[in-house]
């Protein structure tokens, strides 16, 4: 992910924006002109699609308010001020016949942009088949749902997908199957359990054979480019799944809550030099800086309860604070909920409808809004393997967003537009689940001469709370609002906060440090000292 | 005009019955006819001679001598239901492979009491497609009476049924066919360069010979001409895929829903030849997602006469009619391939007009849509001169609940009732 190294994103941006782009749309537009004539209609090259108004949650933590957001064939190709869009701002007077592209605009004023979210995992949002490309169901009402709730990308099985739906276009445009599946295969699971000590020997076993064969096969990579005779070590009795492990290839997954089995992955994981992704990592809050030291990374559910082991004289149990200790550890956190479908048959709200709800309850256990949008955005996305197309609004990357009308983090905000690939697939106005919930105000044009000033929008403000304004909404919007004002401004933190993610693990002096905050179970200054030893 | 298909079906009824040509002329005076390609007449005289519409008209005079059946006003008239989609009369056993060269006729079985049966509904004219799922193979067309199969069938290989799901199987098959018939074009292609260029050596060598032994005479092989070109053998998909590309077959492709539709799309890519879809209408079909692009075709869509429901809601949608209004050319079926259902058809169809389908749509959707859709509809489905005398006879409005069939007559003989005369 790029990031602007100075504090003025805002500024940086705005300078990129002006940059006239469309270079091969000048061109044929003039070339069109003698031959209208034969031609009744110029062929669609380019497709815009421009978000504007909206208070703009970009890449790296900075908010750019009243932005505009420019994507050209679903990537995003300008975010920033002044941005001219094409048919709005120059070529308006070129008749549509002429036109090889199309510009949709999609006025946010009022309004917030996020990326779209991305959920770690997710079952029947497209059908039930796991053949994306044959069988998906682009126009199931789960996915519908899904968009409904923010999430424009989601693990499904071993794939990554992205929600593309069915949506008609005026001219018609033929819908891309191939477009849905964004990469496969991205983890391997494996299992490290307390109630299977044979399991976990036999995992150790093959990561030792598998890293034995490692040794041999990278002294063999070296020595085939002097001499292309040598023959490739054999790979018998080496486990692939490990050996794609240690190589780095695929992330391993491990399913654990306990205590132990974190520690005893977060060994392994030194021991043999890979990052584990950890699933459930309920206890996670005790271990935290073993953890970090490991280098693992973190899927929660922060709603989860468990009460701790009343047999066992040390911490434990589900903590609501666990997101925020695993993420302070320096351990990226990935949020997800307890169930990965959709089921609208109760109100208990744990389905992935209510992945931005989850989050928010990380936030309520101290991890700050920065993090908990990045652990339904920017993390799972890099977790998977599709962080340089999604899960986080840059130039370059897919223009997958949501308009919401309020923070995505509080419960009562709702999603009002989602667009995937440039496409706008989801109207809360235009389906029948939301729609009848706090109809969207209409947004009063104001004049143009007046639109700089701040009084405009808060007679809007009175007229109808939701629709609100950048600032100065007094009631009701106040809160979410000013909470993402702070998460703006300190667009540096997070910044540090990823750069923590990548380099902590392989520091145990930070890791120490912090972990001394917990640190009056007898039983961790253990751990820790096994830990330093093998570090050394 | 009439079609090919029907001419040796005129022949054999004249043949099987030489009566005087006079004596085969009848006029029937009725209070309306729905002609469907021509709208209403009031007062319509209908002239049936040999089996077929000869002329019809409001109030047109009729010559002394020919028979008249006076039934202004209590009768309207309009043309026998075509029910292009059925397997009425025929069991159910099925694969789920590819077998495009199945023939439907080839299982027909006449001494079916429910050919009988659905002809009292009104029915004069029936598709019947072979079972399974995958491609099942190819339609036969009929009517509804005779003793052997040669006396029912109209037509054969009337459209090739294909299953279109969204599965990578059926994907798969789809691909599959239009495949072999390259791979065919190509073996074809090779075989045919093969032959000529023998061909040359051939007629070079006999040349040669002519040349060489000009004044020897005895000549055994030479003599012998050069074998025909034989084009290699092919398997069923490749003739029929190949087929649909010559626009000689056309097919019904079975659709479940939206996204089986467009999966459809993808697996055919840019193949062109002649389809149509059927849709059996399910209680919360989302095929309204594709009306528009649907009706953009223009093509033909086959469905029940039956409300569903907005998925997840208690509200109704009137499908047929959303397809209507996108452009589609709408044909009916009855609800389901019972009698019963047959005999409810119109009453069934009046239900959806009530609810908004528009009524010519309707009437267009049981006879001439069908008959098109059957590749007969220069011969039957409408009240016009020269198609086949395919009517029924109603107390009143087809669509209104109260009205019944009075009489049916199927290439000019009434087959329901007694008529009197």
């Amino acid at each position: 992910m790029r990031r602007l190294p100075m504090p003025f994103g805002p500024l940086a941006l705005t300078f990129l924006a002006p940059v006239v782009f469309a270079v091969g749309s000048i061109a044929t537009g003039v070339d069109d002109e003698p031959e209208e004539a034969e031609k009744e209609k110029t062929e669609i090259e380019n497709y815009f699609f421009a978000v504007t108004g909206g208070d703009i949650y970009a890449a790296g933590g900075e908010v750019l308010r009243g932005a505009t957001l420019l994507a050209k064939n679903g990537k995003i190709t300008h975010i920033g001020y002044d941005v001219e869009i094409p048919g709005t701002d120059y070529f308006q007077d070129m008749p549509e016949e002429d036109r090889d592209f199309v510009t949709e605009t999609l006025d946010a004023t009022g309004l917030r942009v996020y990326p779209g979210l991305v959920a770690i995992s997710s079952s029947s949002l497209m059908g039930t088949s796991s053949d994306f490309a044959d069988a998906a169901d682009p126009f199931s009402q789960n996915l519908v749902l899904a968009l409904a709730s923010g999430i424009t990308s989601t693990g499904a099985s071993r794939n990554v997908v992205k929600l593309k739906r069915y949506v008609e276009h005026d001219p018609p445009r033929d819908f891309d199957f191939g477009g849905i599946l964004m990469g496969e295969g991205t983890y391997a699971s494996l299992s490290w359990s307390g109630r299977s000590p044979t399991g976990k020997a036999s995992l150790r076993e093959k990561m030792t054979s598998a890293s034995a064969y490692l040794r041999v096969y990278r002294k063999w990579e070296k020595d085939v480019k002097k001499d292309k005779d040598l023959k490739e070590p054999s790979k018998k009795g080496v486990d692939s799944t490990v050996l794609a492990v240690l190589k780095g290839e695929v992330h391993a997954r491990f399913s654990a809550d306990d205590r132990e089995d974190l520690l005893g992955i977060a060994r392994l994981a030194q021991e043999f030099g890979f990052r584990p992704v950890i699933a459930g990592c309920r206890e996670g809050w005790t271990v935290a800086d073993e953890l970090g030291r490991a280098g693992a990374m973190a899927i929660i559910t922060p709603r989860t309860r468990r009460d701790k082991n009343e047999n066992l004289v040390r911490p434990g149990g589900a903590s609501i604070e666990n997101a925020a200790i695993l993420h302070a550890a320096g351990i990226p956190i990935v949020i997800k909920t307890q169930s990965g479908g959709i089921n609208l048959g109760g109100i208990a709200g744990r389905d992935i409808m209510h992945l931005p709800v989850e989050a928010g309850f990380a936030v309520r256990g101290g991890l700050s809004e920065e993090a908990a949008l990045d652990a339904i955005t920017i993390e799972p996305a890099r977790m998977m393997g599709v962080g340089h197309r999604v899960g986080s609004l840059a130039v370059g990357k897919d223009c997958d967003l949501i308009v919401t009308d309020g923070d995505v983090l509080h419960y009562q905000t709702f999603v009002q537009y989602a667009i995937v690939d440039g496409e706008l697939v989801y109207d809360k106005e235009q389906e029948l689940f939301f729609a009848h919930i706090r109809p969207r105000a209409k947004v009063e044009v104001a004049p143009e001469e007046k639109i700089d000033a701040g009084e405009n929008l808060e007679e809007d403000g009175e007229e109808e709370e939701d629709a609100g304004g950048d600032e100065g909404d007094g009631d009701e919007g106040e809160d979410p609002e000013e909470g993402d004002a702070e998460g703006g401004e300190e667009g540096e933190d997070p910044e540090e906060g990823d750069a923590e993610g990548e380099e902590e693990g392989e520091d145990p002096e930070e890791g120490d440090g912090e972990g001394e905050e917990e640190g009056e179970d007898p039983e961790e200054g253990d751990g820790e000292g096994e830990e330093e030893g093998d570090g050394a | 005009m009439i079609s090919n298909t029907l001419l040796p079906l005129l022949g054999l009824m004249a043949g099987a019955d030489p009566a005087p040509v006079v004596a085969d002329i009848l006029a029937i005076k009725v209070g309306r006819a729905e002609t469907i390609s021509h709208g209403t007449i009031e007062h319509a005289v209908i002239l049936i001679e040999g089996g077929r519409i000869v002329m019809i008209g409001e109030d047109l005079p009729i010559d002394r001598g020919i028979e008249v059946l006076d039934r202004d006003p209590e009768w309207t008239a309009m043309p026998g239901l075509v029910n292009c989609y059925s397997r009425i009369g025929l069991d159910s056993k099925g694969g789920n492979d590819s077998r495009p060269m199945q023939m439907a006729s080839g299982e027909l079985y006449p001494a079916s009491k429910a050919y009988g049966e659905v002809l009292e509904a009104g029915v004069t004219t029936l598709g019947l497609y072979p079972p399974g799922n995958g491609i099942p193979g190819q339609c036969v067309v009929v009517r509804p009476l005779g003793e052997t199969a040669e006396e029912m069938i109209l037509a054969d290989g009337a459209y090739l049924k294909i299953l279109a799901r969204s599965s990578a199987s059926s994907k798969k098959m789809i691909r599959k066919g239009f495949e072999e018939a390259d791979e065919y074009a190509e073996k074809e292609e090779k075989a045919r360069e093969k032959w000529e260029k023998a061909k040359e050596k051939w007629e070079k060598a006999k040349k040669k010979k002519k040349d060489d032994d000009d004044d020897e005479d005895d000549d055994e092989d030479e003599k012998k001409t050069f074998d025909p070109y034989s084009p290699p053998d092919r398997d069923d998909e490749a003739t029929a895929f190949q087929a649909l590309r010559d626009g000689e077959l056309s097919a019904l492709i079975s659709i479940t829903d939206s996204a089986s539709y467009l999966h459809f799309l993808d697996a055919i890519g840019e193949e062109e030849f002649s389809w149509d879809l059927r849709v059996p209408i399910t209680r919360e079909l989302n095929i309204f997602h594709l009306a528009q692009k649907i009706g953009a075709t223009g093509r033909r869509v086959v469905m029940e006469p039956t409300m569903s429901m907005h998925p997840n809601t208690m509200r109704q949608r009137n499908l047929p009619a959303e397809l209507v209004e996108a452009g589609a050319q709408l044909v009916l079926i009855p609800r389901s391939d019972s009698v019963t259902n047959h005999k409810a058809w119109l009453r069934h169809t009046g239900e959806l007009v009530a609810l908004g389908l528009p009524r010519e749509a309707a009437l267009r959707a049981m006879t001439q849509a069908p008959a098109e859709l059957l590749g007969m509809g220069e011969a039957l489905g409408s009240l016009d001169a020269d198609k086949a005398a395919n009517l029924i006879f109603l107390n009143g409005d087809p669509l209104e609940p109260g009205t019944k069939i009075e009489a049916v007559m199927l290439d000019g003989r009434f087959v329901s009732e007694e008529v009197s005369r």
